[in-house]
């Protein structure tokens, strides 16, 4: 029996997941052309998405304009491609935020135990019992619109899941032996949670991570189409659905395209985070 | 499970007063003098703070907080900035059409999502339970208000099936159902689809385990095999996770009143944000959280009624 | 000799599992009998095919990734393999019952144990409810569950693992089977609850008149309730003989090796002998003899040819063994 493990480094779990479900390549294909439009966006748009024309309102899709214009004229394939990259960046930094803050809240939790723990498992019961539409609402409300509002909002809705996700195996890992034997050769407690306790958990917090990534831009959207997302002139495909509700009886192309974009990108994130997830963690399967 | 059922009521005070706490102090985070935004810019010093000490801003805030609390638990919620009319009233009036909402979209999700839970779980690695894995994947991956504005353009617009804008006054059952058909189908197939990915996930689990295996051997036929021996095993995790759906269901329908222009909390609260009126937000925060409180003690009741193990420590 | 029919005969069974999208036999040519109040004890290591055995003998194996792959199991002469999966489930709990390893998993925990047993009774007596619970009351007593009235409509975990092992009794004898297929029920319980259940099990065979297959990896059970033996190993019956014989003369290689590591009392632990290499995959079955990679006695005939099982001279023990045959004289 090992006194101080380490795991095997799991980046063998996206090949496991990759060979065993043939649905999550289209996963990852989605996603590979989804981040390359984010990452090629001025090369790939044909037009500024901010340049208004308004002598080509609300055209339908053409030639000139592959997917329309909106109201104000503006390309709306120009507006879909650059709309990517605040989606992909809002879904992901505030995964990373709510991943970092969360976990490491789980892991201090599970380790120090008594007061503190409940404590902190109160605040995520409270965190938890308001909607998650519900609480982005009222965060992105309170702070104002804006990008790292609305950031920051999202981060905050989705800390919970990361900090019981931590503190599991936090608890159980805590009673293993190699953590006595840590203490007994004076290892102080930062040093056994960061080198011992968190990278026997760190893929499962990952996959957690990809899977709540698809609703994190699935909130960033609905919140964008309630108005409280990042502010015009600015296109964010939830923005474009909701300006394109408006002339929703004439101007279909307004709001499926936008509508298809985020469509896409979700399913493709739910794609590969199912594969991992069950590649990972067959308790967790959904096979 | 009355000494389960009492201890479950007894943890949910504590939560109860956690959220009410995190909400006065949510609402006091906004930047701003709800006093000023109340009477406009051009309000005199005096008026603002004879407005002040009505509203009890101008008290310490321990004494603000626990003024708070006796009016929640005394079901005063105060009176909505904008309408003038106390907040539970606004509430009252639009709760109606919000329930009938919800309680269609929980009837479609579990009358259609069970069974086909359960079909793709017996057919598992056939077509059907690719194509349905695929589908229900799909249907979670939307949005609600994208789904329904989707829906709305095909149905109501394209086709001309159901009204494109809701109307309140709609002349009997045939109207009434005609307005609540494509918003209760918004909410109801999406959550038709997690319903269907936790029963087929659960039902596999239960469908491998001993006890199948004992049932068969006894000669039990396929039919009370999966019915008594297999779902009825899998619904104790299904109610569960279920249960835990229903703070996406508010989600969902605050999007789905939207788009479809129904009254109901959603619409309000949307209302309520537009004109920055705090109390009306405040006391909206409090019935959303409450009612998922409320429904979580449920689930955990349900749950231990469904399963033995609980009831019969 | 036997001259009734037997009450359960397999012959030359094999049943096929799909590994890697090819078919391999996981038990073949699989001959046995047990008659009207006769223990069969089946021995052999994990993966020698017992359990396999059992649940071919009640169509039990999963449905895909398994399959029948010739052979017959005759049931007082009539051949089950033929029967529809309708007529099967009719015979199953009924005419021929089986108990498992697990008591822990192997009751429905959503279902009270009474319940559990009237359900069979329900359905292959054709009874109302509520004199299906009456049998099953009856059945819960015979099997010493104490207080059984009051406890009829517990659940299984308000059971301890030994008490659980008797409701399974209960209900797999409730229709008064024929045959009881007994898949390692001990193996699981402390050392003084087998010893329970085995001497119950003893009682309500003569008291019903049952034949029984038993199976274990544990000499020892053997010893104690057994009338006859087989030995499989690698998916084959190595050897078939009187437990008396077994004991005093065993044949097969395989055996001598199995009671060679079996502790018992008499000897020192220090003198196991632990049996050198490893089961063969169901995959990588050798040529010839599957246990010729670990003999002593092989020969060249033994890694090339595949041994029939013969009798030995006395009639009564039958061995898979080339050097044994010819060294007894027995016929082929």
């Amino acid at each position: 029996m090992s006194a101080l493990v380490s795991t095997a480094p799991r980046t063998s779990a996206l090949w496991l997941a990759l060979s065993k479900n043939k649905l999550s390549w289209v996963g990852l294909g989605l996603l590979l052309l989804i981040v390359g439009t984010a990452v090629f966006a001025p090369w790939l748009a044909p037009y500024d998405p901010l340049q208004q024309n308004i002598a080509y309102r609300l055209e339908p899709p053409s030639p000139e304009f592959w997917l329309g214009t909106d109201s104000y004229g503006r390309d709306v394939l120009s507006r879909l491609i650059y709309g990517t990259r605040i989606s992909l960046l809002v879904g992901f930094v505030a995964i990373l935020i709510a991943m970092a803050i969360g976990s490491s809240l789980g892991v201090l939790a599970g380790y120090i135990g008594g007061l503190f723990d409940r404590v902190v498992m109160g605040l995520v019961d409270v965190l938890l019992s308001f909607p998650t539409l519900v609480l982005g609402l009222m965060i992105a409300a309170m702070l104002g619109a804006s990008l790292e509002n609305l950031i920051i909002a999202i981060a905050i809705t989705e800390i919970a899941p990361f900090v019981r996700v931590a503190r599991a195996p936090t608890i159980a890992l805590k009673q293993r032996d190699f953590i006595e034997a840590g203490r007994a050769l004076g290892y102080g407690p930062l040093r056994l949670m960061g080198v011992h306790i968190v990278p026997n958990m760190i893929s499962d917090v990952v996959v957690l991570g990809s899977l709540w990534m698809a609703s994190a831009i699935r909130t960033e959207a609905s919140l964008s189409f309630i108005g409280l997302g990042v502010p015009p002139p600015t296109a964010t495909w939830g923005s474009m659905i909701r300006e394109g509700f408006e002339n929703i009886l004439d101007a279909w192309w307004l709001t499926v395209f936008p509508s298809l974009a985020i469509l896409l990108t979700v399913l493709a994130l739910n794609l590969l985070g199912d594969a991992l997830r069950d590649a990972i963690d067959p308790k967790l399967r959904s096979e | 499970m009355m000494r389960f059922a009492i201890k479950r009521l007894l943890l949910a005070v504590p939560t109860l007063l956690a959220m009410l706490t995190a909400v006065f102090i949510l609402v006091r985070l906004v930047p701003g003098d709800p006093a000023a935004v109340m009477l406009g810019d051009q309000a005199s010093a005096e008026a603002l703070n004879a407005l002040r000490t009505q509203l009890g801003l101008d008290q310490p805030v321990l004494q603000q907080y626990l003024h708070f609390l006796g009016d929640i638990l005394t079901l005063d919620f105060g009176v909505s900035m904008s309408t003038g009319r106390s907040v539970l009233h606004e509430v009252a009036q639009v709760l109606p059409w919000t329930l009938q909402l919800t309680a269609a979209a929980i009837l479609i999700g579990s009358i259609f999502g069970l069974p086909l839970g359960v079909w793709a779980a017996l057919r598992r690695n056939a077509w059907p339970d690719y194509l349905g894995r695929l589908l229900s994947l799909t249907g979670l991956s939307f949005p609600a208000f994208v789904s329904a504005i989707l829906m709305l353009l095909v149905f109501a617009i394209q086709l001309n099936w159901f009204p494109v804008v809701s109307s309140t006054t709609a002349e009997g059952w045939g109207g009434q159902l005609r307005n609540l058909a494509l918003p209760a189908f918004n909410l109801g197939l999406i959550m038709m689809a997690y319903v269907m990915r936790v029963t087929r996930s659960s039902m596999l689990g239960v469908m491998g385990e001993d006890y199948i295996r004992t049932a068969r051997a006894k000669g039990i036929r396929p039919m009370r095999l999966i019915l008594r021996h297999g779902l009825r095993n899998a619904l104790i995790p299904i109610v569960t996770v279920v249960g835990l759906y229903f703070g996406t269901l508010i989600g969902n329908s605050v999007l789905t009143e939207i788009v479809f222009n129904r009254p109901g909390l959603g619409k309000l609260i949307l209302g309520a944000l537009n004109v920055r009126d705090y109390t009306l937000l405040q006391g909206l925060m409090i019935v959303f959280a409450s009612c998922v409180i409320v429904v979580n003690l449920i689930t955990d009741l349900i749950y231990g009624l469904v399963d033995p193990r609980v009831k019969f420590q | 000799m036997q001259t009734t029919t037997p009450t359960l005969e397999l012959r030359n069974l094999s049943t096929e599992f799909r590994i890697g999208g090819k078919w391999h036999a996981a038990i073949r040519d699989v001959s046995l009998s047990v008659d009207k109040n006769e223990t069969l004890a089946i021995v052999g290591e994990s993966g020698s095919g017992k359990s396999v055995t059992a649940l071919s003998i009640l169509r039990l194996m999963p449905q895909t990734g398994a399959r029948h792959g010739g052979g017959e199991v005759l049931l007082e002469g009539q051949d089950v393999t033929k029967l529809s999966e309708k007529q099967m489930s009719r015979l199953r709990g009924n005419a021929m019952a089986m108990i498992f390893q697990e008591p822990m998993t192997s009751l429905n925990p959503t279902m009270g144990i009474g319940d559990q047993i009237a359900e069979a009774v329900r359905l292959h007596r054709k009874l109302s409810w509520s004199d299906a619970r009456k049998i099953a009351l009856d059945v819960l007593e015979e099997v010493k569950i104490p207080a059984a009235a009051k406890r009829f409509n517990d659940y299984p975990h308000q059971f301890s693992g030994g008490m659980r092992q008797r409701v399974m009794i209960a209900m797999a004898l409730a229709c008064k089977p024929k045959v009881l297929l007994a898949d390692e029920p001990t193996t699981a319980l402390d050392v003084t609850i087998q010893a329970q259940i085995l001497t119950l099990l003893d009682d309500l065979k003569k008291a019903y008149g049952m034949s029984v297959i038993f199976i274990t990896h544990n000499l020892g059970v053997v010893a104690q309730i057994a009338d006859r033996v087989a030995v499989m190993y690698g998916g084959e019956v190595v050897e078939l003989a009187d437990v008396n014989e077994l004991f005093a003369h065993p044949a097969h290689p395989y055996t001598e090796a199995l009671l060679r590591v079996m502790p018992r009392v008499d000897t020192d632990a220090a003198n196991l002998e632990p049996i050198p290499g490893s089961v063969p995959a169901i995959t990588a079955k050798p040529a010839g003899c599957t246990f010729a990679p670990r003999c002593a006695l092989r020969e060249a005939i033994c890694e090339t040819q595949h041994p029939g099982l013969s009798t030995l001279p006395g009639g009564t023990q039958q061995v898979r063994c080339f050097v044994r045959a010819r060294q007894a004289g027995g016929q082929a």
